[in-house]
């Protein structure tokens, strides 16, 4: 399946900015089951320097030095991917996650996909108790790693309520799990907080879900937004899985992996301080649209 | 026997008796090595000596010269902020030193050295190769549990190639005696500052028994640290910046004391900029390049782009121009990774595989719990064993900050722990339990054993690791403590390393060859600036809040207490101060009343306190920029004015307050005059002062000499602007409006009059370097050029009130015009609360 993504986005500042630096992660890598077709990125007002890299965790990362005053900033990426994932592993044929946690302590690599970067608290995942406290009850002893984890995604689906106004960016997880409500970043949050509290490496990754319409509507322009999700290491032989909380399915053809980290703050999608502005407004539209 | 022999045994056996005294009774803790009492159960040769030494100074000489030496860490302001303080506390010496001996001292060196140039090789491969790792002999969850270990910074070479340049170790005393390592510093180590304080203050105090003694001196390390940080430019003459977190860190006085001393230019986030791969210095000249960085902020905060977002310590592309090579800093970023008490567990066999030999100084032993052989027997041996979190001082799942000495712990608690080490091993470190050893403190009149930690440092030079000979000691203030740092009870020591032979002094002047001389400072930061410039407004503001004071508090004198008729100069004087909110609207029926509320209230932003307070905060910004006696006195003028009130306010008396506190910002003024460089600093300091006294004194002119002023007015503002003697010599008739106004207003012979001022802004604003060298003129300097000609051109007849309020709003107007021009460099800009409402 090839998918077309317009991805908008715009700040107004309350006053004037005359020079900014920032960090823009808004274009998909080529990875297991996806490839990039095509990616641009335009800004307006143009930037002066524009760096491009590949973040530590492998995600594109563009550094923009503004120079030109101005009082909007318009970030705007299309993107063109093909995604053609494997089919999912059974999650029986896992191994039981106390081997899985003791693999993971005793990795011996630092690369981007180790497990030893998302085994500890991250900034905006720390230790919470109640979390790990929950996810507990889904890894009964010698449990395969996979199936509890699926269990434990379908508990987060079926007890929390999906509420686009309940909570902001900076909302602490400890709020949305205390009121069971939330948007895709906070589910994925609590469950990667449950993850780790067992001792297992799980992964935060953000990026868009195709919205597929009701039998004879129309798409709808702009409903969509960007969306998140979680990755969970099932030892060195299965490697990494993706699983939907918000949606309570595996990661399949309908999701388009942006970015991976160890949470939000790790991977927002436009980073950067804003200087001399009083007060900004964000305004985000995001297209996925299926080739037909 | 000559009578001088018999008066020196006396002395002598006094002395001895005094000695035994001090020492009666003194009982190191059963089973904990102590400094003073060696193992064999006796006093150690170099502690007898210097208490010998110490005691042949009289008893009342004693006590007064430790009497001065706590007053002269009071008046030179050397303080520390207990975290979540609001305001800095004096620091607490204690009056004994740490003493050791030189054997002893070399031993400790080389474990020190050694352990620096393994902590390098270490952080080396954490952040490039990574064969520790890939081998084993470091586990990869054991390092990204660290919050320091910044993954934006992984295969980023430090520009200079190295990532340590000054490290410190905490150690004290095992139980065998030998010296061991309780903690690595390998972020920012703070309290070298503090060691070097505490020595001046002690050194001062007993000059002639610290140089008997033979104490090395700590100016060489310094001089090398330096040196080894200029060395690591890739210009020669570089500027070399140390970077704050700003004056509510809690080490802000040695960071500002340091950067004194060392030479270094104190910065904050806000006055850095990153572009084209470099990292500028924003200043009134406009950006300069910052070569080197020591920075004090943690990592974490150094970049908001890359690292933590919330910072609003950093520099946005910090990092980025770590990756171009553009900027030093040391430490590297994310060298704060080996501070994990994780780290302590493989340091031995690091040492072995890197360097090839066993660690000289041990440090506690540490088994980290992500290993199951090492948590399975931690587990077992519990009781034996205290328990750290693996990656900071909080136990996970525990309330304690502090590691949990496991036979302490209830079987309840000991079971829970052991379950979570079960599910996350790679949270907790067992350890030795550790016992600090212990050092005498003098506790009334006698010595007592207190444990200790003592904080040593190496600075990294092109001749390899360079030892400071002495420390930084941290006493306990409760005798069975485990952990010491800075704050209820604790005080700290000097540090005294006894050399075999008498020390040569070493200067910290340079020869000749190595130094190219130069007048002028160049670098002004915009922020230090806008501190200077406020700092010279505020006092200026709060002398003119006083005269206004004494003036009315002697009218009242003269005329009798009790209300003040309407229209009468009195009366004036009130509405003047209320409508500088320097008392509340009510205050104006009551003189007196209002008079107490201007001088010592602070709940109105124009009284005096007030002022002399925001005065104070904006000097706390640029302290290292400030000489000791400046900030001295603005000390006192708070003291001064910060008097609770009890009762009504006599008339004489407020005079006098108002007097002593004028007679103070003289005083400061008198300084800023004869001591301050005549560089960029004073320059901005001494505009801030002119432009205040300007639009006060138009002001003033305004209020009691318009056109149908009376008699009495005018003589009000004759005091006001302290004119009256010249006055009276000049013209022999009585005072008259126009005579006045031109002494007033447009003599320039007058220090106190407006075109006095004008003329020196337009020094100050001449002298000031430009931003381009195309012979524009800088608005700054438009303006006062624009003014100075109008009011050298203006006649007193023809000056109305209309004319003067023009030049009140023109120096407003330059106010803003210097700041546009110098302060804000198209920014945002760390600055001092200016709620005050000053226009």
């Amino acid at each position: 399946m090839i998918y077309d993504i317009r991805h908008l986005t715009l700040y107004e500042y309350g006053s004037t900015v005359t020079f900014s630096h920032c960090a823009v992660r808004l274009q998909p890598t080529d990875g297991p089951g996806q490839q990039v077709l095509s990616s641009e990125l335009s800004v307006t007002p143009a930037p002066a320097q524009t760096i491009e890299r590949i973040c530590f965790f492998g995600n594109r990362l563009t550094f923009l030095t503004i120079e030109t005053a101005h009082r909007k900033l318009i970030v705007k990426v299309n993107t063109s991917i093909e995604i053609d994932r494997p089919a999912p592993i059974d999650e029986k044929e896992t191994p039981a996650f106390e081997a899985v946690r003791e693999e993971a302590f005793a990795s011996a690599s630092l690369d981007k996909d180790s497990p030893a970067h998302f085994l500890h608290p991250s900034r905006l995942v720390p230790r919470f108790e109640p979390a790990t406290a929950y996810t507990r009850e889904s890894f009964l002893a010698g449990r395969p790693v996979l199936q509890g984890a699926t269990e434990l995604m379908r508990r987060i689906k079926a007890d929390f309520k999906y509420d686009t106004k309940a909570t902001v960016v900076s909302t602490p997880i400890s709020e949305a799990f205390g009121k069971r409500h939330g948007v895709c970043q906070d589910f994925a949050h609590i469950m990667i907080a449950g993850l780790r509290g067992i001792g297992l490496p799980a992964a935060y990754i953000s990026g868009y879900l195709r919205t597929i319409p009701p039998p004879g509507k129309k798409r709808l322009e702009g409903a969509d937004a960007m969306h998140a999700w979680v990755s969970v290491w099932c030892g060195e032989a299965h490697g990494w899985v993706g699983l939907d909380p918000t949606n309570a399915m595996m990661m399949g053809n309908d999701h388009i992996v942006l970015a991976k980290g160890r949470d939000y703050a790790d991977i927002s999608p436009v980073a950067g301080i804003i200087l001399g502005s009083r007060e900004q407004d964000v305004d985000v539209e995001v297209d996925v649209v299926p080739r037909a | 026997m000559s009578r001088s022999a018999t008066t020196r045994v006396n002395e002598d056996s006094d002395a001895a008796a005094r000695v035994a005294k001090l020492a009666a009774g003194y009982m190191p803790l059963p089973g904990i090595p102590d400094e003073f009492i060696g193992a064999d159960g006796r006093p150690r040769a170099h502690w007898l000596r210097f208490l010998d030494k110490l005691m042949e100074f009289p008893a009342d000489d004693m006590s007064r010269r430790f009497a001065r030496a706590d007053r002269h860490i009071r008046d030179t302001g050397v303080s520390y902020r207990a975290y979540g303080d609001t305001s800095e506390r004096a620091w607490p010496l204690s009056h004994v030193p740490l003493l050791i001996e030189a054997g002893e001292w070399r031993e400790i060196a080389q474990g020190i050295e050694q352990r620096a140039r393994l902590l390098e090789l270490v952080l080396a491969d954490i952040y490039g190769e990574g064969r520790l790792i890939a081998a084993g002999d470091l586990p990869a969850a054991a390092v990204t549990g660290s919050p320091e270990f910044l993954h934006p910074l992984h295969g980023v070479k430090p520009p200079g190639g190295k990532f340590l340049h000054i490290y410190a170790a905490d150690i004290g005393r095992g139980p065998d005696g030998r010296w061991w390592v309780l903690g690595d510093r390998s972020q920012a180590p703070s309290g070298a500052g503090y060691a070097l304080a505490n020595r001046l203050v002690l050194a001062r105090a007993f000059p002639a028994l610290y140089r008997d003694m033979n104490v090395e001196r700590l100016a060489p390390f310094f001089e090398a640290f330096r040196f080894g940080l200029t060395s690591m430019a890739q210009r020669s003459n570089p500027r070399i910046c140390l970077l704050t977190p700003g004056p509510f860190n809690e080490t802000y006085f040695e960071q500002a004391y340091l950067a004194r001393y060392l030479g270094l230019l104190l910065v904050e986030g806000g006055d850095l900029t990153m572009r084209d791969g470099k990292v500028h210095v924003r200043t009134i000249a406009g950006l300069k390049r910052a070569d080197v960085i020591w920075r004090r902020i943690d990592s974490d905060f150094a970049d908001p782009l890359e690292l933590n977002a919330k910072s609003r310590l950093g520099v946005p592309g910090l990092v980025d121009a770590l990756r171009e090579g553009g900027v030093v800093i040391a430490n590297a970023l994310g060298s704060g990774v080996l501070e994990a008490p994780a780290m302590m567990s493989f340091m031995p066999k690091l040492c072995r595989t890197l360097l090839g030999e066993d660690l000289r100084l041990p440090n506690i032993a540490t088994w980290w719990c992500g290993q199951g052989k090492a948590r399975d027997s931690v587990i077992a041996s519990m009781d034996e064993l205290a328990i750290a979190g693996a990656f900071g001082n909080a136990v996970p799942g525990f309330a304690s900050s502090q590691p949990l000495i496991g036979a302490t712990l209830s079987e309840e608690e000991k079971s829970r722990l052991a379950a979570a080490m079960a599910e996350r091993g790679i949270d907790y470190a067992g350890q030795e339990v550790v016992n600090l050893s212990t050092t005498p403190v003098l506790h009334e009149g006698r010595l007592e054993p207190r444990p200790f930690v003592l904080r040593v440092y190496a600075a990294h030079t092109p001749a390899g690791w360079k030892i400071m000979p002495g420390g930084f000691c941290r006493i306990s203030g409760r005798a069975d403590a485990r952990a010491v740092s800075m704050g209820e009870g604790v005080q700290s020591a000097d540090v005294w390393v006894l050399a075999d032979k008498p020390v040569e002094m070493v200067s910290l002047l340079p020869t000749d060859e190595t130094v190219r001389i130069r007048r002028i400072m160049g670098t002004l930061p915009s922020r230090a600036a806008d501190n200077l410039f406020w700092l010279g407004r505020y006092l200026d503001r709060s002398e003119a809040t006083l005269r206004l004071i004494r003036c009315l508090a002697s009218r009242m004198i003269e005329s009798g207490a009790g209300a003040a008729n309407p229209g009468s100069a009195v009366s004036k004087l009130a509405s003047l101060l209320v409508a500088w909110h320097a008392a509340p609207l009510t205050a104006v029926a009551n003189p007196m009343a209002l008079v107490a509320s201007v001088l010592h209230g602070d709940e109105d932003y124009g009284s005096a306190l007030s002022l002399v307070r925001d005065a104070q905060r904006a000097a706390s910004f640029i302290r290292e920029r400030l000489s000791t006696d400046t900030w001295r006195l603005i000390g006192d003028l708070n003291r001064t004015l910060a008097i609770e009130m009890h009762g009504p306010l006599a008339e004489a008396e407020a005079f006098e307050r108002a007097d002593a506190a004028l007679r103070t910002i003289a005083a400061i003024s008198g300084l800023a005059q004869e001591n301050m460089i005549r560089g960029a600093g004073w320059r901005i300091f001494d505009a801030g002062r002119r432009i205040e006294r300007g639009i006060n004194t138009c002001r003033f002119a305004r209020h009691f000499a318009s056109g149908d002023a009376p008699a009495d007015d005018l003589d009000v503002l004759l005091d006001l602007v302290d004119s009256q003697i010249t006055y009276r010599s000049r013209y022999l008739m009585g005072v008259a409006l126009n005579p006045v106004r031109d002494m007033v207003v447009l003599d320039p012979f007058n220090p106190r009059s407006v075109a006095f001022q004008v003329e020196r802004l337009d020094e100050h604003l001449e002298t000031l370097p430009l931003l381009s060298d195309d012979g524009m003129l800088e608005p700054p300097r438009r303006l006062i050029l624009q003014l100075a000609a109008e009011v050298a051109t203006a006649s007193a007849p023809c000056l109305d009130n209309k004319t003067i309020l023009v030049f009140e709003q023109c120096l407003l107007g330059l106010a803003d015009a210097i700041a546009a021009r110098y302060f804000l460099q198209g920014s945002h800009v760390a600055r001092a609360d200016k709620s005050s409402g000053l226009a």
